[in-house]
């Protein structure tokens, strides 16, 4: 027997995408309630670039450098990960400038007790100022704004280059995919910086990529198909199994390296600050990858079995050696050769083989006569 | 055919490695932003009480100066009272100065005559000019005359020396300025976004004539920003004299319009309506967008209050997360990329060396151009930077794998490689643009409309989009073009498929 490995290599299988649409959703649905709900509970961990924090200067004297702050911290069970360390130089004196996130004010004064001792000087030497975020207000205003404009051209864009059924499930794949890392976030209580927003941006532009590669499918088979009498269940479900192959390569492939940065960048080489941002990133492709094919397409049929031109054939599935026939044909299998393939397959007789020819899209070019 | 295949091939391996060796040989590295490697950390401490909403007006105007200078990522951060503002890659002290130190002084000066910038190319078209008038009075909009006009002496963005010789200037009696030929205290300046140039005179008037409670209104229907002058001697009176003075349009101000300055910009030059402002209030319309009715608000709200700095200083400042979180980035993603072509080989056989080529190219590319563009344009890696070039592996892949799967497809369905390559990409090639098109606009909306690092992302994403069409266009197009001609692509279990068997399928 062909395994379901090697059929899956070959682009062979016939699996029942659309039909099962409610299990992507039914999941899809829960993530995001557990994202909404995580969301009014707990809220995000905003990082001191978003909510600002206390800053502490202390001349380089004595025992003090980048690594003795760190210990320092850890000994006041501060995280370290996401404190900002810094030497400051200006001609031969140096300061280390530590920046954290809100402290209480006796944590401040045991840090700037801590400090000072290790620098050998008084506590007067050593500055604490509160610091307000680098990230502005109107950075977020103009982000968000950015996105709004970034939704409107991109859907007129895919409903000029295909319709807009595609571009709302395409917006709508998007706010998901984001959504639900989003909620990851949330949930796990990780701290949000502004690596975390480029990560999210990484992720709602793969999403919009690999949703595109999809529809792209959907929208040539849509064509080809135009001819026949052929459910859009069906074109989708033909479409999502002609992708899936190209969607599992494109998924490891991009995959792979944000693995390798969590588990060999931060895991073995200890770079922490790498940990959050590429755990970001995994939960946000494996999303996209998924939201495309069980979020979009299914989306993108719901909508247009409704319409007009398909309206009469809605409900109609083929399964299994229909679908390969249709995948392969390009025809719908009549009523006839349904019953045919059922009772054949209940028989166990083998179908015919189609000649390669009639497969072929187009004639072989006729041989040239003599020359001239 | 073939020779076109092979001399587009030649030519874009050419092309990148010539790139990429002209950059090495040139020493343009990429530099490494504050995360990585640090930079210049200027710190800038306000002299005297400071108001708290002019300190933050301030550090937005400190922030526009900042982003308008290049693609880097700098830090703005309020620490107390003082303003520090983070700059990567900066290893010149003084250039650092220069680029935040500027006065930042709001200031009045009478127009003289408007003309089209001639150093603007892109002209736009005035929407009407702006009109002072007592709040609550009529306005009527005027078009500033157009006159031909010497281009700005050292206005923002040109570098202009030489002496600018003009004849259309009234001649005043006063002395001439020997540098720039106009008469004493008089300027051209550049509008900040109406593309004309402005001919002004001397400073009549600071933002400090007006109290800080400027706002952006809706009047009549229209945006309109609203100032209120300080009453005395140093408000309302120097005001009324300016506005009188350009009310009758004397020879020191024939366009009877009163020109707010910043930074050198002219932002709003509006018509004087009225001779005095007795009820304290100063109404200026125009053709105002909200943005810009806002803007122009700040502006007055800041000149209102300017906050004087002292004297800036600069240090240095190490990285924030150092040397080992980079390598750490560089040596996995290197251990990623190794791992995507073993499973790309195992995949798709001997036809993977082609992703390994374009790979490599891309590298190639986007190293030269980070490289360049962090010498030209003081650009900055950051690790996310890095960590999203890392992540467009999997879209550049993503090219070939589609490509692939549709030669796959043909060859199963019992073409040979060579009769489906070409019409393989074609229809591959469709899909690519499409994908990477989408791609593409969201790069240039969020780096149009964004700051920081969020235009750091944007502009990584766009690069990398762009030389995955090239690479896919004009190596990876003729490589498996050029491949499908021999006779090992043609043999046996091509693309890790063998050919047609159908009724296998079926069954």
């Amino acid at each position: 027997m062909a395994g379901g490995m090697s059929r899956l290599f070959r682009g062979e299988t016939t699996i029942n995408f659309y039909g099962r649409r409610n299990i992507g959703f039914i999941a899809s649905g829960l993530l995001l309630l557990v994202t909404v709900g995580s969301l009014f509970t707990q809220g995000l961990n905003l990082g001191i670039d978003f909510k600002g924090g206390v800053a502490f200067e202390v001349p380089v004297a004595g025992t003090m450098s980048e690594a003795k702050a760190k210990e320092i911290l850890a000994a006041n069970k501060i995280r370290t990960d996401n404190a900002k360390i810094q030497t400051l130089t200006s001609g031969s004196t140096e300061r280390v400038r530590i920046q954290l996130g809100d402290l209480l004010v006796e944590t401040r004064t045991t840090i700037q007790e801590a400090l000072a001792k290790a620098a050998n000087a008084t506590v007067n030497d050593v500055s604490v100022s509160t610091v307000s975020s680098t990230w502005g207000r109107n950075i977020t205003t103009k982000a968000i704004n950015a996105l709004l404009v970034f939704f409107l051209i991109v859907s007129i864009f895919i409903a000029w280059q295909f319709e807009w059924r595609m571009a709302l499930s395409a917006i709508a794949a998007m706010v998901h995919d984001v959504g639900i890392s989003i909620g990851v976030y949330s949930f796990f209580k990780l701290e949000v910086t502004p690596a975390t927003v480029v990560a999210f941006l990484t992720i709602l532009g793969f999403s919009l990529y690999d949703t595109i590669v999809v529809f792209d499918k959907v929208h040539e088979n849509t064509e080809r198909f135009s001819g026949s009498k052929v459910s859009y269940a069906d074109i989708v479900n033909v479409s999502m199994n002609q992708v899936l192959m190209r969607s599992l390569n494109t998924s490891i492939s991009s995959l792979l390296p944000v693995l390798s940065l969590l588990v060999i960048g931060s895991g073995v080489l200890g770079a922490v600050a790498l940990r959050e941002f590429a755990l970001a990133l995994l939960v946000g492709l494996a999303t996209g990858a998924y939201s495309s094919i069980y979020i979009a397409t299914p989306l993108v049929g719901i909508l247009k079995e409704r319409s007009d031109q398909y309206r009469s054939m809605r409900g109609h599935l083929s399964l299994g050696v229909d679908m390969t026939h249709l995948m392969q044909t390009g025809a719908p299998v009549g009523r006839r050769a349904a019953a045919r393939a059922a009772s054949d397959a209940s028989q166990g007789v083998v179908p015919a083989p189609v000649a390669v020819e009639t497969l072929l899209s187009h004639p072989p070019r006729p041989r040239k006569k003599s020359r001239r | 055919m073939t020779r076109r295949l092979v001399a587009s091939l030649v030519s874009i391996v050419l092309l990148s490695s010539g790139a990429f060796i002209a950059n090495i040989v040139a020493g343009n590295f990429p530099a490494l932003g504050l995360d990585l490697q640090g930079g210049a950390s200027v710190t800038m401490t306000p002299v005297g009480e400071v108001d708290e909403a002019a300190l933050s007006v301030a550090v937005d105007i400190i922030r526009q100066r900042v982003d308008s200078i290049g693609v880097a990522e700098p830090e703005i951060i309020r620490q107390g009272n003082t303003v520090v503002v983070n700059l990567p890659g900066v290893k010149d002290q003084q250039q650092a100065l220069d680029t935040i130190g500027r006065t930042g002084a709001v200031e009045m000066r009478p127009v003289i005559k408007v003309a089209e910038n001639p150093e603007n190319t892109t002209t736009t078209t005035v929407v009407g000019g702006t009109t002072t008038t007592v709040k609550g009075g009529t306005t009527t909009t005027l078009k500033p005359t157009s006159t031909t006009l010497p281009p700005p002496s050292g206005g923002v963005g040109s570098s202009r020396t030489a002496a600018v010789t003009t004849t259309t200037i009234p001649t005043a009696t006063e002395d001439v300025d020997p540098l720039t030929g106009l008469p004493q205290g008089q300027t051209i300046l550049p509008g900040r976004k109406d593309g004309l140039i402005y001919l002004l005179g001397p400073i009549e008037a600071t933002g400090e004539v007006f109290s800080n409670d400027s706002s952006a209104q809706v009047d009549a229907g229209a945006w309109v920003v609203v100032a209120k002058l300080r009453s005395g001697a140093a408000g309302a009176d120097v005001w009324n004299a300016l506005s009188t003075k350009c009310f009758a349009g004397v020879a020191d101000c024939p366009t009877k319009a009163i020109a707010i300055i910043l930074d050198g910009e002219v932002i709003s030059a509006p018509t004087v309506q009225t001779p005095t402002f007795d009820n304290g209030s100063v109404q200026i319309s125009g053709s105002f967008s909200e943005t810009e009715a806002q803007d122009l608000a700040r502006v007055l709200q800041f000149g209102a209050v300017p906050v004087k700095f002292d004297i800036p200083t600069v240090q240095t400042v190490s990285a924030s997360l150092g040397e080992d979180s980079l390598r750490a980035a560089v040596l996995s993603g290197l251990v990623g990329l190794l791992l995507v072509l073993l499973f790309l080989l195992f995949y798709y056989r001997l036809i993977a060396i082609v992703v390994i080529g374009g790979l490599a190219l891309s590298g190639l590319m986007l190293w030269s151009v980070i490289s360049w563009l962090s010498k030209t344009n003081g650009l900055a890696l950051t690790l996310s930077g890095a960590a999203g070039i890392i992540v467009s592996v999997g879209v550049t892949v993503d090219s070939y794998v589609v490509f692939f799967e549709k030669l796959k497809d043909d060859v199963q369905l019992g073409r040979t490689l060579r009769n489906s390559a070409a019409r393989g990409f074609d229809r591959a090639w469709r899909t690519i643009l499409i994908a990477d098109t989408v791609s593409l606009i969201g790069a240039l909306i969020l780096w149009q409309l964004t700051v920081g690092s969020v235009r750091g992302f944007a502009f990584f994403l766009g690069l990398s989009t762009l030389s995955d069409m090239v690479v896919s266009y004009f190596f990876a197009r003729p490589a498996v073009l050029l491949l499908a001609k021999t006779k090992m692509f043609n043999r046996g279990r091509v693309l890790g498929v063998a050919k047609a068997k159908i009724s296998e399928a079926v069954a």
